[in-house]
């Protein structure tokens, strides 16, 4: 048996899927810094515990699930959150390689939601997480993540038929433009 | 109007509904505008999220690869960043330090952008399939016409299967007896790597995934290697000009026990 070969490949493993978990990091607290600082502690931590990553449990979940419980237990050691978003910041990171804008109502959406409520759209449409797995990375049931997709899936329809329902600012403007008759 | 209710559509877009229950509501939409207009924004909503969630994944890829960063820690971070940034970046380079002390900088290298291979050439496999038919197309390659040669009314004549895979590998190779072990040999056929031939035999135990021993001619004598490939973990070694990969999803003292047993008898 190689044991460092065994061990390194969890290291290699976190190395293929950094992208991967400085978004959910980054979705987490709102901000690209402060989520980099987060995966930062959270990988020293992950490595330096190792021994704790059970064989056969998928490294995305185990290390996603780290990086939650660590800023669960800063969150508690600061008593209040720490982290400060703001539209503008959170919109930074939505931009895709053709540098389109950013859809401005989703990012808008999804920085409305508590942290742990983004993390389980991420990990359901973004990761594409079962429920149960999703459950294990945030410690909850695989029913409460049904129950918050279904909350939050059915207010986002709802707002989004709102929206397309709603006159749109140029039809306004057509209709009561300036200097036409009353 | 037919009565359905968010948390049935909800569960149908995302696709955690049978095939009956899926089909029972494809019957109403096709019949009722209403509930077809609250699948079809459900569905829109489920959309703009993964869109959403597609462009970060696609920033923090470019971010990345477009700041390929020495292998000196501390350049990690331009340094006047690390100062007004203070403890909370330290962490980043601390982490990165433990990180690249026995990897270097991966981020030079195109392939990282892809979330599922590792440095190393082998995919990462995690808990979740990226795309079924990319998998299967690759699962698809190791499949030749031996594959299908050592049929299955000759599965249970070991002497048969040594002989067809002996006659693919040049050596030949009797499914090794794993029963003391709790694993019964099911079967064996010979895929194709690279254009040569390469048996697999596969066991089962009384509960979890098939064990599968691959045997490719060739490779110099080598002792087992333990490797992991995400919730698969393999041995790997040489003996007797065949290389072998035991592989499943054991812990690794179960496969090093397995992988023994079976050099041991001398396949």
């Amino acid at each position: 048996m190689q044991a460092e070969e065994f061990y390194d490949s969890i290291r290699t493993g976190l190395i293929a899927m950094l992208p991967r978990l400085m978004r959910f990091a980054d979705i987490l607290v709102g901000e690209r810094r402060a989520g980099a600082a987060l995966l930062g502690r959270a990988l020293g931590r992950m490595l330096a515990e190792e021994h704790c990553y059970q064989r056969g449990t998928p490294l995305d979940r185990w290390a996603f699930g780290e990086i939650y419980r660590l800023w669960l237990e800063e969150q508690r050691d600061y008593g209040e959150p720490h982290y400060e978003s703001d539209d503008a910041t959170f919109a930074a990171l939505v931009h895709n390689a053709s540098g389109e804008a950013p859809d401005a109502f989703i990012t808008g959406f999804l920085l409305s939601l508590p942290p742990p409520q983004r993390l389980t759209l991420l990990l359901v449409y973004g990761e594409r997480f079962d429920h149960g797995d999703a459950g294990r990375v945030l410690d909850v049931s695989a029913e409460t993540i049904s129950a918050r997709l279904l909350r939050i899936s059915a207010g986002l329809a709802d707002q989004l038929s709102e929206r397309a329902t709603a006159p749109s600012v140029v039809s306004v403007e057509e209709q009561y433009a300036e200097g036409a008759a009353a | 109007m037919t009565e359905l209710s968010d948390e049935l559509l909800v569960a149908y877009v995302d696709g955690q509904l049978g095939s009956k229950q899926s089909s029972a509501i494809e019957r109403v939409l096709a019949q009722d505008d209403v509930i077809a207009r609250r699948v079809k924004a459900l569905k829109r909503a489920h959309r703009k999220l993964e869109a959403a969630f597609e462009a970060i994944l696609a920033g923090e890829e470019a971010e990345a690869v477009s700041h390929p960063i020495p292998p000196s820690p501390g350049l990690l971070i331009p340094w006047d960043t690390v100062i007004k940034s203070g403890f909370a970046v330290a962490g980043i380079v601390v982490a990165a330090i433990l990180i690249f002390a026995g990897y270097g900088w991966p981020l030079s290298t195109p392939d990282f952008a892809s979330p599922r291979a590792g440095p190393d050439g082998t995919d990462y496999v995690g808990s979740l399939p990226g795309d079924w038919r990319e998998e299967v197309a690759r699962a698809q390659v190791l499949l030749g016409r031996a594959s299908l040669e050592v049929g299955l009314d000759s599965q249970g004549n070991r002497d048969f299967i040594a002989v067809q895979i002996g006659r693919a590998i040049g050596r030949e190779l009797a499914p090794p007896d794993l029963s003391a072990h709790g694993l019964r040999f099911t079967r064996a056929q010979v895929l194709s790597f690279g254009g040569e031939p390469l048996a697999q035999l596969l066991y089962l135990g009384t509960s979890g995934g098939p064990l599968a021993l691959y045997a490719k001619k060739g490779g110099d004598s080598s002792e087992p290697r333990l490797k992991r490939y995400g919730s698969i973990g393999g041995v790997a070694w040489s003996q007797g000009g065949v290389a072998y990969l035991l592989a499943g999803e054991k812990d690794e003292v179960s496969l090093l026990k397995l992988a023994e047993a079976i050099r041991k008898d001398g396949p």
